[in-house]
């Protein structure tokens, strides 16, 4: 039936004989319903934003509705022979079928359920917030409960990165700007109304000392916190200098009498934080994890999440179980090659070695 | 909308001009000029994308602007269509390749920003790549269905397939193309964000714009060329539903998700 007039990819234009039972029609009709439905409850969930969309469609409802889609998608590979013995077609849909059987099993209500019926107790997603120095094995569940991990997760070390260079974004009161990337001792002009600014030095952690009965400004990266600032001498029109200090966490920090507004930019090229993980008191595992680059360990995947932002001396991982991951992965294997096998291989190669047979036949 | 002063806004401009021109060659029935003029708007749209990559340093894909700016590189796909689909429409691609230019040239932001490290990953070429050659099928196969629905055809002596079939064709190339971009945005959200599913609008934006053409290619399996408008207003909601889940979701705002920095 392939290579019949005008059908160069995919299936026979005539329709399948098997189609002609009427069984088969309403498995048809009843998957398009799905889809169509499915369709629509995509964009409803869209307007939902991801929270409740989430429990939307982890809802007793939609619960019944994957589970039916599953079904019917297995029902189809049994009835229309063409998606057994097609291995696109077949790849596809039973790709489809453990892409889904995944996800309900890897979801929070197949979780219960696997506790309920073999008495595995797995905690589904979860935070840990770590100090540096410190271990712990206390995940918060979205629900706030707390449940132990059967190992600890050690925090050696957190920072952040950043991307070079720094910048300095300098505004008049009147709204005109500049921004220039942070040179210690390169005087940087601002034209003749607001005359020039030089960075005079970079603190890492800005902190004031009193040094009997004068102040200073000192950089102490080492001591608690994290105050990032620049020392900038501003030079008027009229020759005068005064220093100044721009803080990175109080953009716009500025005096009364001042007439330029500064502030400090850097930004943030990474997140990592320096893992070990400790079972029975020993390090049975290390990593150090940043956005992308997960850890991987019992069963448990451990993600960058988030930090805290005031003295960067914690971190925030985000547990998550591996359960039903392997099945939804191989399913989406499985997708992609039917897809590219059943459209471009098998339809698209005979066009092209045709093409390349009839040489410039068929311009 | 704001006019861009810059090389980059230049290459842009000159692309859509050539494109624009070359489209009316062709409408005018000067195919050869209109030919000539479409290879030069490929070759500046390869110059302004070239432009861009090396002004930033990585794969220009990152934002809305560079994204747009690639999928202007349109011409490899109307001659792989023609020679290897016998899918004609070369007028449309002109047209559909001055259209994307429209945004990058008026609308998107060109600023070049620092890469935020949820898109530091090897995904994110492919992710993105993937999905503009998709959408760029795709477009090209709701003009051939609008093309169905208002009754043209080609001439007999160009050997290209009716309208209705050439939908199905390209539907056909696109397709696995839009699967493989959500399969990898799923793996990548995994990676970055520890779940391969966020329910995020996006993400259920996409979702339903591949549904749209599992659905049609379902319904062209059980009733074949026998409705031939409702194969078409199909492959004409898949492109709609695409634009609304490349555009709205990100320039509405209406939405917060974890996409909302491709912006
Ligand atoms: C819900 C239950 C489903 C049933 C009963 C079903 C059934 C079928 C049948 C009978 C065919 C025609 C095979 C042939 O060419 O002879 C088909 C084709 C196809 N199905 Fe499904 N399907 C279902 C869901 C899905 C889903 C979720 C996908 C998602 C990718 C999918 C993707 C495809 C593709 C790509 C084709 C090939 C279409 C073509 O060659 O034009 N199906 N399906």
């Amino acid at each position: 039936m392939r290579g019949a007039a005008g059908c160069l990819i995919g299936k026979p234009m005539s329709i399948d004989r098997t189609f002609k039972n009427k069984f088969r029609r309403a498995v048809m009709w009843a998957a398009l319903a799905l889809i169509i439905l499915l369709i629509f409850l995509s964009i409803y969930g869209a307007f939902l934003g991801p929270e409740r969309a989430k429990e939307f469609f982890n809802s007793l409802p939609l619960a019944v509705y994957w589970v039916g889609f599953a079904l019917l998608l297995t029902v189809g590979i049994a009835v229309f022979r063409r998606l057994l013995h097609v291995p696109g077609l077949l790849l596809v849909h039973a790709g489809c079928i453990l892409v889904l059987t995944g996800a309900i099993w890897g979801s929070d209500a197949g979780h219960k359920l696997r506790k309920k019926v073999f008495g595995i107790d797995k905690i589904q997603t979860g935070q840990m917030s770590i100090y540096e120095g410190y271990s712990d094995n206390r995940v918060i569940l979205e629900n706030n409960e707390i449940r132990e991990l059967p190992f600890y997760i050690g925090l050696k070390d957190f920072r952040l990165e950043y991307y070079k260079p720094d910048y300095i974004f300098i505004q008049t009161r009147r709204g005109q700007a500049w921004r220039f990337p942070v040179e210690i001792g390169v005087e940087l002009a601002l034209g003749p109304d607001h005359g020039a600014i030089t960075v005079t030095r970079v603190f890492r952690n800005f902190k004031i000392t009193i040094e009997g009965d004068r102040s200073m400004a000192v950089d102490e990266p080492a001591a608690a916190g994290s105050n990032p600032a620049l020392e900038v001498r501003i030079e008027s029109p009229d020759g005068q200098a005064t220093t100044r200090y721009v803080f990175e966490r109080f953009p716009g920090h500025i005096h009364g009498e001042d007439e330029l507004l500064l502030s400090y930019e850097r930004v943030v090229s990474d997140y990592i934080s320096e893992l070990q993980v400790i079972r029975d008191g020993e390090v049975a595992a290390e990593k150090d994890i940043e956005v992308n680059h997960p850890l991987y360990f019992g069963g448990y995947h451990f993600y960058q999440h988030s930090y805290d932002d005031q003295a960067g001396e914690y971190t925030v991982l985000m547990v998550t179980s591996d359960t039903g991951l392997a099945p939804v992965y191989a399913g989406y294997l499985m997708l992609c090659i039917g897809v590219f096998y059943h459209f471009w291989l098998r339809g698209l190669s005979g066009r092209l070695n045709k093409l390349i047979n009839t040489g410039s036949k068929s311009e | 909308m704001e006019i861009k002063y810059t090389i980059q806004g230049l290459l842009i401009y000159i692309t859509i001009a050539f494109y624009l021109f070359a489209m009316l060659a062709s409408v005018l029935r000067r195919h050869r000029t209109g030919h000539v003029l479409y290879i030069l708007g490929f070759i500046m749209a390869v110059l302004s994308c070239g432009y861009r990559w090396y002004h930033v340093r990585h794969v220009p894909m990152q934002n809305l602007f560079e994204v747009f700016l690639c999928m202007g590189m349109i011409y490899p796909v109307s001659v792989f269509c023609r020679r290897v689909l016998r899918v004609g429409g070369r007028s449309g691609d002109m047209l559909i390749g001055a259209v994307v230019l429209v945004p990058a040239g008026f609308y998107f932001n060109a600023q070049p920003l620092k890469l935020p490290p949820a898109l530091q990953s090897w995904l994110f070429a492919p992710h993105v790549a993937v999905y503009i050659f998709s959408y760029i099928f795709m477009a090209k196969a709701a003009f051939h269905a609008v093309w169905q629905l208002v009754g043209k055809a080609h001439s007999p002596n160009e050997n290209l397939l009716p309208p209705e079939e050439a939908t199905y064709q390209v539907v056909c190339v696109g397709f696995p193309l839009l699967t493989l971009g959500l399969v990898l945005g799923s793996v990548w959200g995994k990676l970055a964000w520890g779940d391969y599913w966020g329910w995020d609008p996006k993400e259920l934006w996409s979702l339903a714009s591949w549904l749209v053409y599992v659905g049609y290619l379902h319904f062209r399996y059980m009733f074949g060329r026998r409705h031939p408008y409702i194969n078409s207003i199909w492959a004409i909601v898949g492109i709609v539903v695409i634009v609304i889940t490349m555009l709205w979701v990100n320039l509405s705002r209406l939405f917060a998700g974890l996409h909302s920095y491709g912006t």
